[in-house]
Formats: structure tokens, sequence, C-alpha cells
């Protein structure tokens, strides 16, 4: 693992210190080793499944794929942020890179901490550089209402976390990952016991989010630069689902009590949601709301606590980063040519670009879960096992699959299908670089059709 | 030149509509030409744009651009009248409470289902 959090952090170095001219090229060379080199982490030979680097690091089949996942995605952060930024001065790009990579690193270290406090510093200290980006570097005016919401719904969730953890280690002693298992807190019915098993899981439900928190969503992802946008809707978004699957453990007995709310939300969340994307005329903002869709199925995977739903919220979790970060590209692709998010104003475009409606088509199936891609495979784990919980889930998911459907294909035909607007007269052919950039989201989706092994997590 | 016609829903003014002319008034008829002369205004710009060979980008269209703003940002546009609060509390309050309902009751009844032991697992797949 040294062999990756090393070279990361010295990529920070080699932004300052390599000629400008070759910037770009060499920092995409780097990053595309680091992140061939993190494919390692995906083989398992051994029975326990926990890898040890030091005392404080290690990882094992649940952080292993979004490991892989943080690592394969700085350099489709970096494909994608060079046109927009080629205008800036040569500073600003430096630091621009600085901040991306920085995120990596701390994003390494969370999923591979092995104590409870050093994932909660880690999470935390995701939020600075993804603030920077969408406040500074974002296009709009809305950007400082949009770091706003995201820094303070995500701190106002996790202080009550940091108090939960620090109660925990004064009672129990040790937050450490492998002594978890063995010292829930004892059950009781108090209820500051009920508020400390609210205070646990609420920084996890703010990062998902669950429907009823999810507002800093839509202005986060909308706002920020593409850079930003991939790596919220990818990774960051899982910080939350990777941090509740590493919390449950310790709240074993009140969680069959006092889950009922959340899985209520997160189900009715999941329809309004995708309702909610029927009716958007923002392109990135329908995407933005489709996560919400994706990431409820995931909270309530989660929230039953049985193998299946930890199986099926892992693959989402992958599935759904690759497949939502595709689409932010593609709505890049859109926005660098017309300057606008509105979906209307750039309709019809498979007769104008017809190799980017063939990325447009494959990302719209893999939203709506066409098998045999792995967002079918999580989400149907996660349908059977709600179904297994209880069987009037079936209404609430068959019918969110439904909308989830209809809205990727409004969403295809509305850009795709149709006669190209007259007020178009000049749309830049499809670059070289956009479609590498979505050859390699989409190749690791089409390659987990055949190994999804890799990302199923424990219940191998 | 780019091809601009009248947008074919639009209503004449009744000063263009020689029936009409001789009923107006002086006022209207003055009222009537300020408002050609602010329109004929706003055609030229636009038609200047749509015609300009250098452009690249698309014409700014100021209703549009409104229409998206209000559209992204409801919050600020929103008013409780009886008809908002109505399917606010039936889509956001109501479900949340009735699925508890649906859930814990059908939870409960497998409980006792499981403590009596007269559960029928005929869904044999692990869960």
């Amino acid at each position: 693992m040294l062999k990756i959090l090393i070279p990361s952090m010295f990529m920070l170095l080699t932004t300052w210190t390599s000629p400008f001219k070759q910037l770009w090229s060499t920092i995409l060379m780097y990053s595309f080793l680091v992140a061939t080199l993190s494919l390692t982490w995906l083989a398992m030979p051994t029975d326990t499944g926990w890898f040890y680097i030091n005392n404080y690091m290690a990882y094992d089949p649940l952080s292993s794929p979004l490991l892989v996942l943080t690592c394969w995605l700085l350099p489709l952060m970096i494909i994608a942020s060079q046109n927009h930024l080629a205008a800036e001065p040569e500073n600003r790009q430096r630091t621009y890179i600085s901040l991306l990579i920085s995120l990596q690193i701390f994003l390494i270290l969370a999923f591979s901490a092995t104590e409870m406090i050093m994932f909660y510093v880690m999470f935390e200290a995701t939020l600075i550089p993804t603030l920077i980006i969408i406040t500074r570097w974002g296009n709009q005016m809305e950007r400082l209402n949009a770091g706003t919401y995201f820094l303070f719904y995500t701190l106002a969730g996790s202080l009550p976390l940091l108090v939960a953890l620090l109660i925990y280690h004064s009672s129990m002693g040790s937050l450490s990952y492998l002594s978890l298992t063995s010292l829930p807190l004892t059950c009781s019915n108090l209820y500051a016991d009920k508020l400390w098993w609210m205070a646990c899981l609420l920084a996890f439900l703010v990062k998902m989010p669950l429907y009823g928190v999810h507002l800093w969503l839509p202005k986060a992802h909308v706002e920020a630069p593409i850079a930003g946008s991939m790596v919220l809707a990818a990774v960051l978004l899982k910080l939350g689902g990777y941090g509740m699957m590493r919390i449950m453990i310790i709240l074993d007995p009140l969680t069959k009590e006092l889950s009922y709310p959340f899985i209520i939300l997160a189900l009715w969340g999941v329809i309004m949601t995708g309702s909610i994307c029927l009716r958007q005329t923002d392109l990135k903002s329908l995407i933005a709301y489709s996560s919400v869709s994706h990431m409820g199925l995931v909270a309530a995977g989660i929230l039953i606590q049985t193998p299946w739903g930890f199986t099926g919220a892992l693959i989402l979790m992958i599935a759904h980063g690759l497949t939502s970060s595709a689409l932010f590209c593609l709505a890049n692709t859109n926005y660098e040519r017309t300057h606008s998010r509105t979906i209307i104003l750039a309709r019809g475009l498979q007769m104008v670009l017809p190799l980017m409606a063939t990325w447009w088509f494959l990302a719209s199936l893999a939203n709506l879960a066409l098998p045999p891609l792995p967002n079918l495979m999580g989400e149907i784990m996660i349908i059977t096992s709600l179904f297994n919980w209880s069987f009037y889930t079936l209404i609430l998911t068959g019918l969110g699959t439904l909308i989830t459907a209809s809205y990727s294909l409004y969403m295809f035909l509305l850009t795709q299908r149709g006669p190209i607007p007259h007020h178009l007269i000049l749309l830049e052919p499809s670059h070289t670089r956009e479609h590498l950039l979505l050859a390699l989201h989409l190749l690791p989706l089409l390659l987990l059709i055949a190994k999804p092994e890799l990302v199923w997590g424990w219940t191998a | 030149m780019a091809d601009y016609r009248e947008a074919p829903l639009a209503t004449r003014p009744k000063t263009l509509d020689p029936n009409e002319y001789f009923n107006l008034s002086p006022e209207q008829r003055r009222a009537e030409e300020s408002r050609a002369a602010l329109r004929a205004g706003l055609k030229r710009q636009y038609q200047l744009q749509l015609n300009d060979p250098h452009r690249k980008e698309l014409i700014e269209d100021p209703a549009l651009t409104r229409w998206v703003y209000a559209r992204a940002n409801p919050y600020p546009l929103f008013r409780a009248t009886k008809k908002t609060s109505l399917l606010g509390v039936m889509f956001g309050v109501v479900p949340l409470f009735a699925l508890y309902y649906v859930f814990k009751t059908d939870r409960d009844n497998k409980e006792e289902k499981i403590k009596a032991g007269t559960l029928e697992r005929s869904f044999s797949l692990a869960s």
C-alpha cells in the first residue's frame, strides 16, 4: 500500500516542480501509474481478508473496491479538467491539481483507516479540498451558497459523530476495527443510548445522502466544476456508505427498532427524488437527483443489516460511482459546447455527435440498471433482501425501478433524439480526450460483469 | 439571411388591422406605436445577433434564463397556500407515517410467527 500512498504524496511535489509545458501529461501518466498499481489491492489471497500495512492502515474486501475506485478516478478527473483549466494562469492550474491529489490522499487514508477516529478525521479532511474546488472554480454565483450548504450540512451531521465516538472510546477503551466486533455498547432503553445511536449514524446519513437531509447534494453537484462533480458523485458519497457499514457493528441491538424511520425515508426518497428527476430542466441537477435516488437504495440496504444487503450496497456503490461520474462527464461535454446546463438547449445530438451518442446510450443504460451490468446486480440484491425483510417494500422499490428507468430514458431521448434546434450553429466535434474519458469510465463497469467477486465485499 | 417568421400564435395589435384602426382613440394609437417601437428595437437586436456571420455561441434569451433560474431555485418562490400545504403533507408527511405503520405491523406479525414457530420460510435463499 505504501507503493501507492507515497507516490501520491510525491505527486504533490511533482505538480509544483514539473515544467509547465509538460505538467498535464506528467501528472496524467503518474496518476495512471498509481491507479494501475492500486489494482493489486483487489487480489486477496488470505483467508482472514484483512491486510495490515502497519498498525494504523489496513484494507479488506469491503474497502479495497472503494480504494481502487478512488485511485482510478484521479487520472479521469485530470483528463476531464484539462480543457476548462487551460485558460487559467499557471499557478492556479497547479493549485487545482494539488487539491485533487490531496483529496485522493485523504480518501486513501480514510478508506484504509483501522480506527474510527482516524476515519473521522480523514472524513472531515476531505471536505476542505472539495469546498475549495466548488467555491473557487464553480461557474455560477450560486457556488457560494452551494459550498455553504455542503460544508455546514456535513459538519452539523458529523459533530455529533465525534461526540459519540469519544463517548464510546472513553467507555470501551478502543475504537480499533478489530475490537469493535466484540465490544458493542450494552443494550439499554435509556434515551441517551438512542441519542448516541442517532449521533453515530447522522453524519453518514447526511453524506449518503438520506432523503430528508439531501438538500446539499443537488446544489454542490451542480455548482462544482467537472472534477468536483466527479469526485463528489463517485467517491465522497460512498464515504458515507462505507462509514455506515463500519459503524453498524457497534450499533447492534438498538438498530432493530430505531432504523425504521431511516429505512422508510430512504425508500420514500427513492421514489420522490426519481419523480423530481422527471421534472428537471438542468442536466446536472437531473444526474444529481438520480444519485440521491440510488444512494437511497444503498442506505436502505445497509440499514437492514443482512449479508446480501451489504453486498448489494457495496456493488451498487461501485457501479453507481462509475456510472454517475460518466454521466457528469457527458453533461460536461454538453456544457463546454453550449455553456449552458439547460437540457432543452442542446437536443438531437445523435445527428451531430453520433459517437458521443453511443456513450450517452451506454451510460443511460447503466443508470437504469440494465442486466448484466453490476448496477443491476447491486439493485437486485438490495431489492431481494428488502423483500425478505418485509414484503411491502417491493411496491416502493419496484415503483422506484420503474421511475429510474423512465427518467434515464427521458434524459437519453431528450438529449440525443429528436430534431436539432436550429439556433445551435457551432458544436465542436468530439475530442479524443472526451472519448478516452468515457471509455475509461465504462470499461471497468463492463469488465465487472465478468468478475463481480472483486467488489462483493465480505460475503464471498 | 436566417429564416425569421412571426410567432405563429401571437396576435396582431389592433393598430395594424385596417378594420379597427379608425375606431381607436389617438391615445391608444400613440401607446400602441410606442410599444411597437420597443418591440421593433428588441427584434432588431435579435436579428442583428441572428444574422451575425461571426457569431459562434447561442443567442441569450433572458426569458429562458429567468425560467431556468426559477425552476432551479424554487424555495424563494414558494408560498404556503392551502393547496401547496395539502400537497406537502400528502406527499411528505403522511407516507412516512403510513409506511412506518405498514412495516412495523408486518414485521411484528412476522416476529410473533417466528416466536410461535409458525413462520413458513418458502424464500429459501440467503438473505
